[in-house]
């Protein structure tokens, strides 16, 4: 290991710079010409070039959940594929999660490079299909207990032979799922998002041929590597432990154990997730490539941003998921909520255990869910069945420098809320409100973000809906004596009536946060409360001017300014 | 992994015994005998899990 004597870094930080702007375009396109709003308003989707033997060369800042995932994901699927049966015009589709993949939604599209007859490279996108079929619309079967439950699940296939569509996979594919036209738009545009990536790319392989553009991407990686071996270099040796549970399965009240132990033994870290609880039967189990990126994901966090992204910058980092657990689920038992719910726990606590190490890096719990409010119906207008996807945002953790941020993605999405007005477009509900939820943040020297408050009222049409989430018993915890943010809830009210009721109240089901195809009926309510951030340091040590000004703006009431600062009505 | 005859469906997932990694060839055997019946992806995976059931709580296995 270790870049040679000959390494040009100003031709390599251009190549690198060539890759990140063709993976940019890759995801604009996409933006620009899917149906789903889970793609063109929350942005869903990441886009990423590989080398022919599947180490990941760049990647684009879409959804950190993706990018770790990223190299497990197309190395997995070449040991299926072999090279010399992929040819010009080729495009591969998988979304399979026990082969590397993240879960059903989560679709990845690689499409091969050549230049001068050779496969250089392959451009990835993985994205998530807001419809798959399975037992609920929008694709997270809360109350699944087998993958069978949870959407159609496509192997490495090729949806493209040489330019041409495969008609027998497309047609296999749409017939399972309950939006086939907003599907095909959908992996239309990830088509696409692929192609027009590996034009640009070969574009730039034929500028510089393609063995120096090899020897460059692997000088780029070796580089990535040499970086963050000098990040973890700086880190204290040690044995640095911790853990965090995510509130129930869904299936049974019962809490379940994410626990980690980060060896940092001078340029190395060894993550060893044994001791987390064996899987389990409701679907918040992790597959190994949301565990890999969720590890990977904490420990960017924690280093310099200015590591290029690649497989390089991860060799250093041993991750350690036994099979049969929580982070790392074995075939047939669900997992739809595991790269949503359970990345934030597995990144948060790999940020917990490693807080000693890197104290002005880490930083405090975030809400750590996406709150996956997921529906569908029939659109009357167009007489057309609707599937959507929600997601909603949470407070973030303090740092040491800085409150958290307010009403953000939580740590694994970097995704967009949809707009109000585009949501009441195209679905029926009314938004009679959304509003910054007061003390939600943990209390601190640096306070925790806030969480939010959403509020529908749906229309004229009956609307099946589930949801998938978490954080409703076990908060986003402080750090160093920060307090925890408040818990996230999910609340319903039927039309005429004035009783707010958990789904668990309502409808009988077996957790408030997991549930599964409730139907919503015209002038019925529903209450999203999504929670907040950890707070950070001791609340006696946060400037009281501070505390003035978070009652000024409504982010923290005089009576939590006093109880939790001790900050009086006239401000002492 | 082992895969049918017709390579249409995959018969058994086979993972390594240390990192849970997807074994898609032969793999690595260990020759302790507490680890028998296990497949591992790489001698590192082989050397971390020998020192851990033989009692080292923070083996220090170099790679780089």
């Amino acid at each position: 290991m270790g870049t040679s004597k000959a390494t040009d870094f100003v031709t390599m930080n251009i190549i690198e710079s060539s890759m990140i702007s063709a993976c940019r375009e890759m995801g604009i396109t996409l933006m620009k010409t899917s149906y789903s709003t889970i793609f063109n308003e929350a942005l869903d989707f990441t886009c990423a070039i590989a080398s022919a033997e599947g180490e990941m060369w760049a990647v684009a800042e879409f959804c950190p959940a993706q990018i770790g995932g990223m190299p497990l994901i197309i190395s997995s699927s070449l040991k299926e594929i072999p090279l010399d049966t992929i040819h010009p015009g080729d495009v591969i589709v998988h979304n399979d999660p026990y082969r590397g993949g993240l879960h059903t939604p989560e679709h990845t599209l690689f499409c091969p490079v050549f230049v001068d007859d050779q496969l250089v490279a392959f451009t990835v996108a993985i994205g998530h299909v807001a419809e798959v079929g399975g037992m609920v619309p929008g694709g997270f079967a809360s109350e699944a207990t087998e993958i069978f439950h949870e959407g159609i699940r496509v192997p490495p296939v090729k949806i493209k032979k040489r330019g041409e569509d495969v008609e027998e996979v497309w047609k296999l594919w749409l017939a399972n799922v309950r939006t086939p036209r907003y599907n095909y738009g959908d992996m239309r545009a990830l088509i696409s998002g692929v192609e027009v990536g590996a034009e640009r790319l070969a574009q730039t392989i034929s500028k510089y041929g393609v063995d120096h553009f090899r020897k460059i991407c692997a000088d780029l990686m070796d580089y990535s590597e040499a970086r963050m071996r000098a990040e973890i270099r700086d880190l204290p040796d040690g044995a640095y432990p911790f853990h965090d549970f995510m509130d129930n399965d869904g299936v049974t009240d019962q809490e379940i154990r994410i626990n980690v132990e980060c060896f940092i033994q001078d340029d190395e870290i060894v993550v060893d997730f044994e001791g987390s609880s064996p899987q389990v039967g409701g679907p918040i189990n992790a597959t190994l490539g949301v565990t890999w990126s969720a590890a990977y994901n904490a420990i960017l966090h924690l280093t310099d941003p200015s590591i290029p992204k690649n497989s390089g910058c991860f060799r250093p980092i041993h991750v350690l998921a036994p099979a049969g657990t929580v982070v790392n689920v074995d075939y047939p038992a669900p997992e739809v909520g595991g790269n949503t719910e359970t990345h934030p726990r597995i990144a948060g606590a790999v940020i917990g255990a490693l807080a000693p190490a890197s104290p002005e890096r880490a930083f405090a719990s975030e809400g750590g869910t996406h709150l996956n409010f997921v529906f569908g119906g029939q659109d009357k207008a167009n007489d057309e069945y609707f599937a959507c996807y929600d997601i909603e945002v949470v407070g973030w953790g303090a740092t040491r420098h800085a409150d958290g941020n307010d009403a953000t993605d939580a740590i694994n999405g970097n995704c967009r809320v949809t707009p109000v007005e585009v949501f009441e477009t195209r679905y029926p509900w009314l938004t009679e409100e959304v509003s910054l939820i007061p003390d939600s943040g943990g209390a601190g020297a640096t306070r925790g973000g806030l969480g939010t408050r959403r509020i529908w009222t749906c229309l004229d049409a009956e609307i099946t809906c589930s949801q998938l989430t978490d954080r409703h018993v076990h908060q986003a915890w402080g750090l160093n004596g920060g307090g925890s943010g408040t818990s996230g809830m999910t609340l319903y009210m039927a039309a005429g009536s004035n009783e707010w009721q958990n789904m668990m109240q309502a409808f009988g089901k077996a957790s408030t946060s997991k549930w599964s195809n409730v139907v919503i009926k015209p002038g019925d309510r529903v209450e999203i409360v999504t929670p907040g951030g950890g707070g950070y340091g001791s609340p006696a040590e946060r400037d009281p001017e501070l505390v003035q000004e978070d009652v000024a703006e409504g982010y923290v009431t005089a009576e939590r300014a006093k109880a939790d600062y001790g900050l009086g009505a006239g401000g002492d | 992994m082992r895969f049918s005859d017709t390579g249409y469906y995959i018969e058994r997932y086979i993972k390594c015994g240390n990192c849970g990694v997807l074994v898609y060839d032969e793999g690595v055997k260990a020759s302790d005998p507490k680890l028998e019946g296990q497949t591992f992806c790489s001698d590192w995976c082989v050397d971390w899990r020998t020192q851990r059931v033989n009692g080292n709580k923070a083996p220090r296995i170099k790679t780089g």
